[in-house]
């Protein structure tokens, strides 16, 4: 094990060389990139990366540029997971034949597998699942911004109740998408796994703090990171990092992790919560439901926030 | 980069970020100091994406370091814990970075793409 | 260290036995794999060596077929050793990923015992599987039986991971004819197979931290076309020499000879048959009864299928009157694979033969000695009229009125 890089503060963190290089096709203010740079950051070990096909994949490796300045695969949709844990079977096999590459002896290549919400709640939860059972020592992160925006907008399992999308579009008679967004978080601490988290790029000492918790865990580590997405949540370019304090202060995206599969500890508790309320408006996505006949939404919205807040909170009193 | 020939392609579209072996991990070595090669975006230009561009204000800052660490785009240049500038090659113009600038007036602002950054900074707003 | 494995001058191993040693003696650093009939004793056997100590490279018990190969994938992106096993409905689940595979120039080795098809859903052996993945941009190799599942098998590392071919190869064998009948196999010792197949070389690896590699990258239309011509003109240009040097090498160790195409009876023949898997051996033996009838009956079997050897096949028919193309998966809607590949080899040949298809065995149906009779009768027939005596297209077998078309 290697020793963890020291971030007391910014101006210390600021100091990282980043390996995640601009100049990517991504667009204007997109979530994606400030994750990626604060995951990378947060470790000065080498890395293996993989991605799933997806606004990521697609803007950061376009021939012929690379934007990764650390050995990186994309195969498809719904496998890097399996992608970065066969690199991760082939480092341990290599290590234990002694017959690692020179440059690879005696160092700790941290193996991340990045998706997005599509990738990792839909198509591509197979192989998740999978390569959490079997115990690959990787880290898994989904860019969870609630639809599939590579391909222009459709909806996913990580759509919630209400936002309009170009597959549960609001109109005349809908509201928009019918579903609530899967709890992937709980679904992947089920697993077993020895380190859960959810994460946003604006608490970056929260996030920095729970990459390296997961870089310095042995198993499969699973993290959530809320990327608010300029073009289909539908708010201005600039606003990423406020819609981003919207969602984490209304207790929307929760921050919290899970040890082990069970001992769930909040890592941040809002001074002033937010009504949902402020955070839908802040977004396009959700601006039907500000119509007289939708305004229950809001408020069942407010309630299953509340409700979700209390869950959490329980589970932590509880120490299960 | 200009485009190749078939026969003049590496096998199975790989892409090399450095053009020469690294002794270090990129972790350890600041962007000026990289052999990157042609194919590393960090070659490429999207400044043309901008219609407004970042200025800084030097004299207003205070090195919080909230624009280094939130610019999608690697453009905020930091070096021993200072901000110098912005990388105009990289930069989109998103102007996540004037709106997370804590100073009062602001360290970043704003400005139409073709005006001269020292009439930007000649014209620089008073403290609120 | 892997304990090394005692075997005797002659073993009695089925073909999946065959490729599972073959595969242990090879020392793959990554097996990703998911067992499927009637592959499955391939990663039963190899688990089994793992248990015994006699592997020492990781063992990755995936969750299905498409995850076999995106471990296989991932694991040979980042440098070493990669090998696994599948039939039918892996085989096409895997099928993304094939290209991918061969796309990124990883020489992944993938024993594939063939299997037909669903629906109707059958784990009886035919070659739909091993015609899926034939623009898959593998090299296919093909075993007719148990002894060169395991030859062909140690033989396609050294091909695929030579460092001017870079690309995955598939050793195919047939589903339980092959994989499940015991025969008598003449291994290699565990010191000679291996170093047969030699150390693996890494070239471009993810591990290799002081390159820093992009595997995987999008292209559009400035860019696709040019790696898709590469990838094409490598497997055009540049196996067949590879391989008949391995096979060479081969020949040399063991005394076994392989061909490109294999060829029996060859030298006078009038009429053959061209056909792959085990019914080349039903074949070479029927052609063999017919030359007591005086029909001079021949037998031409390709050994590589992708590459398709057009010169060598164009070469082995260069002299027949009548030629019976046998396709062991239903082509659903055209001739048969086998018969367009030889037709359009031979179209620009001096040589134009009669050229008919035959479709046999389907899910497993017999492939008979009189089936195989009354085609080089058919053939012979043709080979005298110099034009087709039957429909271009027969359905061998099948209860119901004759099949036919054209």
């Amino acid at each position: 094990m290697s020793e963890m890089k020291k971030i007391k503060n910014l101006k210390e963190f600021s100091t990282s060389a980043d390996r995640f290089e601009g100049a990517n096709l991504l667009c204007p203010g997109c979530a994606h990139s400030i994750i990626v740079r604060e995951i990378l950051n947060a470790t000065n070990d080498p890395m293996i990366l993989s991605a799933s096909t997806g606004c990521l994949e697609v803007c950061t490796a376009v021939y012929p540029y690379t934007s990764w300045d650390a050995s990186w695969i994309h195969i498809g949709f719904e496998n890097s997971s399996t992608a970065i844990a066969g690199a991760e079977a082939m480092y341990k096999a290599l290590k234990r034949k002694e017959r690692l590459p020179k440059s690879c002896e005696g160092k700790s290549p941290k193996f991340v597998a990045f998706g997005g919400d599509g990738a990792t709640f839909d198509i591509g939860f197979q192989w998740i699942s999978g390569c959490f059972e079997r115990g690959h020592d990787m880290m898994y992160v989904c860019l969870d911004n609630e639809v599939y925006a590579n391909t222009g907008g459709q909806r996913s399992s990580a759509t919630p109740i209400g936002a309009s999308t170009t597959t549960s579009p609001a109109g005349r008679v809908s509201y928009g998408e019918k579903m609530n967004k899967k709890d992937i978080v709980q679904i992947m601490a089920a697993h077993g796994s020895p380190y859960v988290a959810q994460v946003a790029p604006n608490k970056w000492k929260d996030m920095v703090k729970k990459i390296q918790k997961g870089f310095a865990t042995e198993g499969p580590v699973f993290i959530n990171a809320m990327s608010a997405c300029t073009t289909e949540w539908k708010f201005a370019p600039d606003d990423t990092i406020a819609v981003s304090d919207l969602a984490v202060d209304s207790l929307v995206f929760p921050l919290y992790e899970i040890e082990n599969g069970t001992k769930l500890t909040i890592t941040y508790r809002p001074k002033n919560k937010i009504p949902v309320r402020d955070y839908l408006g802040a977004q396009g996505r959700f601006k039907h439901l500000f119509k007289p006949e939708y305004e229950y939404l809001i408020d069942e919205w407010q309630k299953r926030v509340d409700d979700y807040w209390e869950y959490l909170q329980r589970r932590e009193e509880a120490g299960v | 980069m200009k485009y190749l020939g078939w026969d003049e392609l590496l096998p199975g579209a790989i892409l090399f970020s450095f053009d020469e072996e690294m002794e270090k991990d990129a972790s350890e070595v600041l962007p000026e100091n990289r052999p990157y090669a042609e194919t590393n975006s960090y070659k490429a230009y999207v400044g043309d994406w901008r219609v407004l561009k970042p200025v800084y204000n030097r004299d207003l800052c205070i090195d919080c370091q909230f624009c280094w660490i939130y610019c999608p785009d690697v453009s905020i240049i930091s070096r021993d814990k200072k901000m110098i500038g912005v990388d105009y090659d990289h930069c989109k113009g998103c102007g996540i970075c004037v709106e997370v600038c804590p100073t009062n007036p602001k360290s970043l602002l704003m400005f139409e793409e073709q005006v001269d950054n020292d009439k930007a900074l000649a014209e620089w707003p008073e403290k609120e | 260290m892997a304990e090394k494995m005692e075997l005797n001058e002659i073993e009695v191993w089925d073909g999946n036995m065959a490729a599972s040693q073959a595969l242990r003696q090879a020392q793959v650093d990554v097996v990703a794999a998911y067992p499927i009939t009637p592959s499955t004793p391939i990663v039963q056997n190899y688990s089994s060596f793992l248990a015994n100590g006699y592997i020492d490279g990781e063992f990755v018990m995936v969750e299905s077929e498409h995850a076999a190969m995106s471990g296989c994938v991932g694991a040979a992106a980042a440098g070493g050793r990669v090998a696994t096993a599948t039939s039918s409905q892996g085989f096409a689940l895997m099928s993304e990923v094939l290209y991918q595979a061969s796309g990124m120039r990883l020489p992944i080795v993938l024993t594939v015992v063939n299997r037909a098809l669903a629906a109707p859903l059958n784990v009886n052996g035919d070659h739909s599987d091993m015609y899926l993945g034939r623009d898959s941009g593998w090299i296919q190799l093909d075993a007719f039986n148990c002894q060169e599942a395991y030859d062909l098998t140690l033989m396609a590392f050294r091909i695929g991971e030579d460092h001017s071919i870079r690309l995955p190869v598939m050793v195919h064998q047939d589903g339980f004819i092959t994989s499940h009948t015991a025969e008598n196999v003449r291994p290699l010792s565990d010191d000679e197979a291996y170093e047969f197949v030699g150390e693996y070389k890494p070239m471009n690896a993810m591990l290799d931290l002081a390159r820093p590699v992009t595997y995987g990258v999008q292209t559009e239309e400035d860019w696709h076309f040019e790696h898709k011509a590469r990838q094409h003109a490598d497997l055009m240009t540049k196996v067949f020499g590879k391989v008949e040097e391995v096979f060479e090498a081969f020949e040399k160790k063991t005394g076994r000879k392989y061909n490109i195409v294999e060829e029996h009876y060859m030298d006078d023949a009038e009429v053959a048959i061209v056909a792959l898997g085990t019914t080349v051996e039903t074949a070479e033996m029927v052609a063999k009864m017919m030359r007591e009838k005086g029909i001079k009956a021949g037998v031409v079997a390709p050994r590589l299928f992708r590459p398709w050897p057009y010169e060598q096949i164009k070469k082995a028919l260069s002299k027949v009157k009548a030629v019976a193309c046998l396709d062991r998966s239903s082509p659903n809607g055209a001739l048969g694979a086998l018969y367009n590949e030889v037709t359009a080899s031979l179209y620009q040949s001096d040589n134009h033969p009669v050229i008919t298809n035959y479709i046999y065995g389907l899910g497993g149906r017999d492939f008979t000695v009189n089936h195989a009779k009354e085609i080089f009768e058919e053939l012979d027939a043709n080979a005298k009229e110099g034009r087709p005596t039957t429909p271009l297209q027969q359905f061998i077998g099948p209860r119901g009125p004759k099949l036919s078309f054209y």
